[in-house]
């Protein structure tokens, strides 16, 4: 995804940065995914993206790329090994449609 | 006039210290020797202060209000921030500043039109200043830094042009505001090619990544002016690759050294090509 594809208004940037920066807000993600949704004023169909880990569809509307790794570490896990690698591979699933094991460390 | 007596510039990876462990022993190896080349001769370079110069990653600023270059002012800097920790699973450290080394950049960029914004708390750290702190042995070293955080994933970004530019006024601010014989090191961090959070989140362009350290050895900077473009960064590593641009910035303060690896290794699970090089001061 090129730079020029990123819309700087997109409110999922904004969540992303809270997630990260909060930690109370990053428990209650994890508790409470539909509560913390409903602070933000993302739209019918990002909101959707977010929910079912639509992450091609969040790019097409404009997600920057390095946030949306992180929104996916948010989602599927954060630590260094098995986490982090389930969170980049379907992350990349997502992106490219194709199946992939969570376990994979290669292109 | 002080003077530049250090530097250095090497990728940053969270996998350099959190997947580790796990790499293969010959990748390892390459990671001990280029890191610990570069920590023993900061660490034998004596210096007064350390200007980092690292890609931010989206830390510490909102998208919508995203400066080119922030530069931590505070007297001491601690990381890794919280939410990096598992990535990074280093230990923590604190690092000595030198607030007054801070504000002569901004107040001297600010004079040569050179928008520099700074923030006096601690900023939050990633693997753009642990890793080197913890791999360089820069905390235990008791290394002074002043950390410069720049703006290589917010459109648009300043490219390499820019970045030489910034880099021709960090070097004229070296010799001309700061005191009389300090001694400064220069360290670019960041690179070599990856794609965080892209369809090619593992891939590493080896083919790129030796292009470009052969252009630095090469030393011609008009060539690399002139190639090492946005877009072809982005060819070989979409929103990750042009954080290289903070290696400009050395390059610039600098002016043409010589330049020579320090090593290089490709292991899939780090999703970056790390490489390291130094350039050889005052020849």
């Amino acid at each position: 995804m090129a730079f020029e594809q990123v819309d700087k208004t997109l409110v999922t940037h904004d969540l992303v940065q809270d997630l990260k920066w909060d930690a109370d807000l990053r428990t209650q993600f994890e508790a409470d995914q539909t509560s913390v949704l409903d602070r933000y004023a993302l739209k019918p169909e990002e909101r959707t993206a977010i929910e079912t880990g639509d992450f091609r569809k969040l790019y097409e509307m404009g997600l920057h790329p390095y946030l949306g790794g992180q929104l996916a570490r948010l989602i599927y896990g954060n630590a260094a090994g098995p986490d982090a690698t389930r969170a980049v591979n379907r992350l990349i699933a997502s992106l490219t449609g194709e199946e992939r094991p969570d376990d994979r460390t290669t292109t | 006039m002080a003077d530049i007596v250090l530097s250095v510039a090497a990728s940053h990876a969270p996998g350099l210290a959190g997947l580790y462990s796990g790499a293969p022993e010959d990748t390892k190896a390459e990671v001990d020797k280029m890191y610990g080349t570069m920590g023993a001769e900061i660490a034998a370079a004596d210096l007064d202060v350390l200007i980092l110069v690292g890609n931010d990653h989206l830390a510490n600023s909102r998208v919508l209000e995203y400066p080119d270059f922030l530069v931590g002012m505070a007297a001491e800097h601690t990381g890794p921030y919280e939410w990096f920790k598992p990535w990074l699973n280093c230990r923590d450290y604190t690092l000595e500043g030198r607030p007054e080394v801070a504000e002569a950049l901004i107040s001297g960029m600010a004079r040569r039109g050179v928008q520099f914004f700074g923030r006096r708390e601690n900023l939050r750290y990633d693997d753009n200043l642990s890793i080197p702190t913890v791999l360089c042995d820069l905390d235990t070293n008791d290394v002074p830094v002043v950390p410069v955080l720049m703006n290589c994933n917010v459109p648009p970004i300043p490219d390499q042009r820019q970045c030489y530019a910034v880099g021709e006024a960090l070097g004229d601010i070296i010799q001309n505001d700061l005191p009389n014989g300090m001694r400064v090191g220069l360290f670019g961090s960041g690179g070599l090619s990856h794609e965080p959070g892209g369809k090619r989140y593992f891939f590493i362009d080896q083919e790129f990544d030796h292009w470009f350290m052969d252009m630095l050895e090469e030393g011609d900077h008009d060539k690399l002016l002139n190639e090492a473009t946005p877009e072809r960064m982005e060819e070989s590593g979409a929103g990750g690759t042009a954080e290289l641009f903070a290696w400009f910035v050395v390059l610039g303060a600098i002016g043409n050294q010589p330049c020579s690896r320090l090593g290089y290794t490709a292991y899939d699970n780090f999703k970056c090509g790390v490489g390291a090089v130094r350039w050889q001061m005052g020849s």
